[in-house]
């Protein structure tokens, strides 16, 4: 009798234990939603009303709308460039056994391997070391950012373009080729419809973490050029109100429709 | 007839030939990440030897007198600790959470929930560490929902000043990390077979000992790959000892920043970047060592 009470009541801790540590993960978020519709004018508990006009605000604040616009375009060329770059590079992983393939796909993931303080330092080093020697100017620009933006994206699209040709058979390929049709022909009709999935959830991808970077871009932005996750994080070391909650919400709404869209392409609960 | 044979023997040779093609497929993603991030790491090594000269930024030279610096420097050395103390507890409390967050999710028998609850992990990943710690400073600020619950009842008098703390920064890194070392621990769960578990609580042993000698064994390799990743991901954060640390809290990330724009010493930034490096990559090796030898000394 006393060990099934006992047994029960171990049951009972460990259950609120786990959803106490799921909540103490998802907290953070859903304050941010709840916060941002807050009346109080400066961050304070309990709200004294509601109302959604901080959305307002925040779009009229030059730091916020420009940053989003700027975070927008840089992640959209980044991700675009590392499909362009990355998608031959992982057919080749996906495809061939050669040489050197370990390394070249260890190199390709290194990006997200190493520190990305750190890897922002030496990119920006860089930029200011072209700039002194060919006087173009790569530090503060958007092409520099872009560039810095597409390193980040070119990992996750590598990674989903890998993972989605693995179930993938290539004598289907063969197949197409063996039957007359052209290696062009055989790439537009047979191979890029089967690699299409993975390209669109690896830009998805690369799009988010680029939208999300802070540590790459620290250093490479410049004075009237500074991407959302920057403005915030300035915003936020000197004041916490509903607006920046805000600009906080619709980060976390935008990325969640993207994630929403890319689970259509890759399950992520069979990825991850 | 003899020529589509003979067409059909070079298309079939130039897929089973391969030869340079991986490599002209690979070569545009290679170049742009060997020239725009290994080319830059390779030149900032070299900074690293540079002396700091005020007026010129850098001089030329090859001296050792940055790495020095650093570990003679108490500041420095307080900055170190601070940095690897903050990371052990962090990862403590991920591997304590994790563990228990991803038996249950791998061991839930709804398939909707298990599902459910993984993208529920997943998804604040995603979402950027800025946005993710802005949230804590709405619980942890003087102003903030913990204060006001703790005053409203009756708790505490007035409000305890959270944020700024080490244990704000532990909390938050905590809570920014976890999902990490769940999805890393999950994949693992995944491959464990169930009827092992139900084999041992069938011949009598409890609910705890059939976790602690069946499961945790099998759930090592796990264990061990989480702690890595949640041990450097805390080593390397700047979003949250910024937010929840304040400007007087001096982890490594936040330190390079600061050396590289506002100081402006560039050899010194590059040293400590290097020594973040070599710290991760030391841990990364020397763990995996460790870890080698005893999976075999117990086998």
């Amino acid at each position: 009798m006393k060990d099934v009470i006992l047994q029960k009541l171990a049951r009972g801790a460990y259950l609120s234990s786990v959803w106490l540590i799921i909540l103490f993960v998802l907290f953070p978020l859903a304050i941010t939603f709840w916060v941002a519709f807050f009346s109080n004018r400066i961050m304070s508990f309990p709200p004294e009303g509601y109302t959604s006009s901080w959305f307002l605000q925040a779009w009229s604040l030059a730091a916020f709308r420009d940053g989003f616009l700027l975070s927008l375009k840089v992640a959209i060329c980044a991700s675009l460039l590392a499909i362009l770059l990355a998608t031959p590079a992982g057919l080749a992983i996906a495809r061939y056994r050669f040489r050197g393939r370990e390394m070249i796909n260890t190199i390709l993931m290194s990006p997200l391997m190493i520190p990305a303080i750190v890897s922002g330092s030496a990119i920006y080093l860089f930029y200011i070391d072209l700039q002194v020697r060919s006087n173009v100017q790569f530090a503060s620009t958007f092409y520099g950012l872009v560039i810095a933006h597409t390193l980040i994206a070119i990992p996750w699209v590598l990674r989903l373009m890998i993972a989605s040709l693995a179930g993938l058979n290539p004598s289907i390929e063969e197949a197409s080729l063996s039957l007359g049709a052209g290696r062009l022909t055989t790439f537009f009709r047979i191979t890029f419809p089967m690699i299409r999935p993975g390209m669109t959830a690896g830009a998805l991808f690369g799009f988010i973490a680029s939208f999300g970077d802070l540590e790459k871009s620290l250093l490479i932005v410049g004075p009237g050029r500074i991407t959302l996750p920057i403005s915030m994080l300035n915003y936020l070391q000197y004041r916490t109100d509903p607006t920046i909650m805000a600009v906080a919400t619709i980060q976390i709404l935008l990325i969640g429709c993207a994630l929403i869209i890319s689970d259509r392409y890759v399950r992520l609960s069979k990825t991850f | 007839m003899q020529g589509d044979a003979t067409l059909g023997t070079t298309k079939r040779l130039s897929i089973g030939v391969k030869g340079a093609a991986p490599y002209q497929l690979a070569a545009p993603a290679l170049l742009f990440v060997l020239v725009f991030l290994l080319l830059p790491l390779v030149m900032m090594l070299r900074l690293s030897f540079f002396r700091y000269d005020p007026a010129q930024m850098f001089i030329e030279a090859f001296t050792l007198d940055n790495y020095v610096k650093f570990f003679k420097d108490e500041f420095y050395q307080q900055v170190l600790w601070r940095t690897l103390w903050i990371a052990s507890v962090t990862t403590a409390f991920c591997l304590v959470g994790g563990v228990l967050v991803a038996y249950y999710i791998a061991r839930t028998r709804s398939a909707a929930l298990r599902r459910y609850l993984i993208v529920a992990i997943v998804l604040p990943l995603f979402m950027g560490n800025v946005v993710r710690t802005a949230g804590w400073i709405i619980v942890l600020d003087n102003g903030g929902l913990l204060n006001f619950l703790l005053v409203r009842f009756g708790i505490v008098p007035e409000a305890i000043r959270f944020l700024y703390t080490p244990g704000a920064v532990i909390a938050a890194l905590i809570s920014v990390l976890l999902p990490y070392m769940i999805v890393t621990l999950n994949s693992v769960m995944q491959n464990i077979d169930i009827s092992l578990e139900e084999a041992s609580l069938n011949l009598g042993a409890s609910p705890f000992t059939t976790f602690r000698r069946v499961v945790l064994p099998l759930l090592l390799p796990g264990i061990f790959a989480g702690s890595v990743l949640c041990f450097i991901l805390s080593m390397n954060a700047y979003a949250t000892p910024v937010l929840v640390g304040g400007p007087e809290f001096h982890m490594m990330a936040p330190t390079i920043y600061l050396q590289m724009s506002a100081n402006m010493n560039w050899p010194f930034g590059s040293a400590l970047a290097f020594v973040l490096i070599a710290l991760t990559m030391l841990l990364t090796i020397g763990s995996s060592i460790v870890f080698n030898r005893s999976t075999r000394a117990s086998a």
